[in-house]
């Protein structure tokens, strides 16, 4: 009995038609992720990883084959709120303050308890008694936190990000992997993650999707069965190398390091 | 602007009036020979007397400042403002066309620019016109408007400020066009991931982003205002406001009255340009500009 598919992508294609000729940006994606899920898709630039999450999140339309999102089809599921987005930048609205910020989705979804859970997502990521600064008061890290919680103040069951750590240092970065995680162990939700940094989604997956460039597909999909309440320290043990190790193995077969 | 920044400028803009100050009494001299040289003359001529002379005639052809700002001082500190004579009245009525006319332009141009951003159509079809009205010398059209309202009955302050709007919702619409679609792909990707309608994406994100673009726009469009009205007021032989005090100084030769106006129309304009930055600075704070 396999748990209820939040994702599910049968034979899913994307083609970018350009004035160069057609961009295969998706090709052949069979992917299937389940309730409570952390997936990461990582793999080089152009290999399609947020092409397929913005398919996900209905932000592109696929050109061929299926897709269903909580059962629905992308475009349902967004129309029906059923995800939280973080972008690669925080994407602040500057002349809001972040409780202002937080509490946009919540202004265009018209809730009710908007102010409670602008308060409780804040905690979630830390930075209560920062509700009245505006965003360029923050630091970097500060910020991404602050659009994460907005992404969780929707209360969504799905969370789809973008590289959200990316444009930042790696003392923040990992600071911010291991609340991430704790989060996630804490809220349920099953989380889509892009990212190109193998630590990082070894670290944060229960299953990690290696994709390759020209055209996007999947080359590899590990389970990591790391244990649940890990710390930054297990990058050191053998398990951690192996899976790390088998990433950057799937990465050299789709020929990601070359040119 | 900081505190320093007004200290730093007090000197290079003093100094650049005391040197205006000074070519235009250099200037009063030479201009003026034509009319001062007899009485110059009868006076046994000399350099104080050609002084004397050309600094203080009734009809110069160009006034010295201080008979500026005597003529200026008296019509705005002696005579009782409701008074056809006091500099103030007219300022009054060349005021408050332009500000009729810059808030119906202001609302013209923020309307065609909403409209332009959410139609391609619009865009495509209205965008043309637009530009071609700006093309038009505004001093080739206002006698016609001013005719074809006053034939239905519209005279005094509305047809003026109509003039004012024709000319001031074009920088608006320009800067507000850029101003609306200044916001970042990612902040519109976030509206989209909400589900969130056109109206909402306009109000929460679109306008906010375009307030900067709007008062820059606004300082241009509400100096130009100003223009329209005078321009408004100068064909149709109006009887009152900054224009017909410029219109009647011309025909009886009191250019010291032409040149008061004028001192008049740049004072109203620099406040009024100065009005708008004030706002935006106070709109600024709310919406959590540095400081």
């Amino acid at each position: 009995m396999a748990a209820q598919a939040v994702i599910d992508a049968r034979d899913l294609s994307l083609t970018f038609t350009t004035a160069d000729g057609p961009v295969y940006a998706l090709q052949g994606i069979n992917l299937t992720v389940n309730d409570g899920d952390f997936v990461s898709f990582i793999g080089p630039s152009g290999c399609g990883k947020t092409t397929l999450l913005r398919v996900i999140a209905d932000l592109e339309q696929a050109t061929a084959g299926t897709i269903s999102v909580n059962g629905m089809s992308p475009a349902q599921a967004r129309m029906a709120r059923a995800y939280g987005y973080v972008f690669q930048a925080p994407a602040l609205y500057p002349w809001r303050t972040v409780e202002k910020n937080v509490g946009l989705p919540l202004e265009i979804m018209g809730t009710a308890d908007a102010a409670s859970r602008v308060k409780r997502n804040l905690e979630l990521v830390n930075l209560a008694g920062f509700e009245k600064k505006f965003p360029w008061q923050l630091s970097g890290g500060m910020q991404q936190r602050v659009s994460i919680a907005r992404a969780l103040a929707v209360e969504p069951k799905l969370l789809l990000m973008d590289e959200p750590f990316g444009a930042l240092d790696e003392i923040v970065r990992d600071k911010l992997n291991q609340q991430l995680l704790e989060l996630w162990a804490a809220t349920k939700k099953t989380v889509v993650f892009v990212t190109h940094s193998i630590p990082e989604a070894v670290f944060l997956s229960s299953k990690i999707v290696v994709m390759s460039p020209r055209p996007g597909r999947i080359i590899d999909v590990i389970e990591t069965n790391l244990p649940a309440n890990r710390t930054l320290d297990i990058r050191e043990t053998p398990e951690f190398l192996k899976i790390a190790h088998r990433v950057r193995e799937g990465l050299k077969a789709g020929h990601s390091y070359e040119d | 602007m900081k505190t320093e920044g007004r200290k730093s400028s007090v000197v290079p803009v003093t100094v650049v009036c005391v040197i205006i100050l000074v070519a235009w009494y250099i200037a009063a001299i030479f201009m003026n020979a034509v009319v001062a040289e007899p009485k110059i003359e009868a006076l046994g001529g000399g350099f104080a007397n050609t002084v004397n002379v050309s600094w203080s005639l009734d009809r110069p052809v160009i006034p010295a400042p201080h008979q500026v700002v005597v003529e200026v001082w008296k019509t705005v500190f002696t005579i009782a403002p409701w008074k056809v004579r006091s500099l103030l009245y007219h300022v009054w009525v060349t005021l408050s066309s332009t500000l009729l006319g810059f808030v119906l332009g202001t609302l013209l141009g923020i309307g065609l620019a909403v409209a332009i951003v959410h139609s391609r159509l619009l865009s495509k079809s209205l965008m043309p016109w637009i530009i071609a009205s700006q093309t038009i010398p505004i001093l080739a059209i206002a006698p016609m408007v001013i005719v074809v309202l006053g034939s239905i009955g519209l005279t005094g302050l509305v047809p003026k400020s109509i003039i004012s709007m024709y000319l001031c919702f074009f920088p608006v619409t320009i800067g507000m066009v850029k101003g609306l679609t200044s916001p970042d792909p990612m902040q519109l990707d976030l509206m989209r991931t909400y589900n969130a309608s056109v109206s909402q994406v306009l109000w929460k994100l679109r306008f906010p982003a375009a307030m900067p673009f709007l008062f820059a726009s606004l300082k241009v469009a509400v100096a130009i205002a100003l223009t329209g009205a005078i321009v408004g007021e100068l064909p149709t032989g109006a009887q009152s406001g900054i224009g017909s005090r410029m219109l009647a100084g011309s025909y009886y030769g009191q250019t010291i009255q032409i040149w008061s106006a004028l001192v008049a129309a740049s004072a109203v304009a620099a406040a009024l340009v100065y009005g708008v930055g004030a706002i935006e600075r106070i709109v600024n704070r709310q919406m959590g500009a540095r400081a």
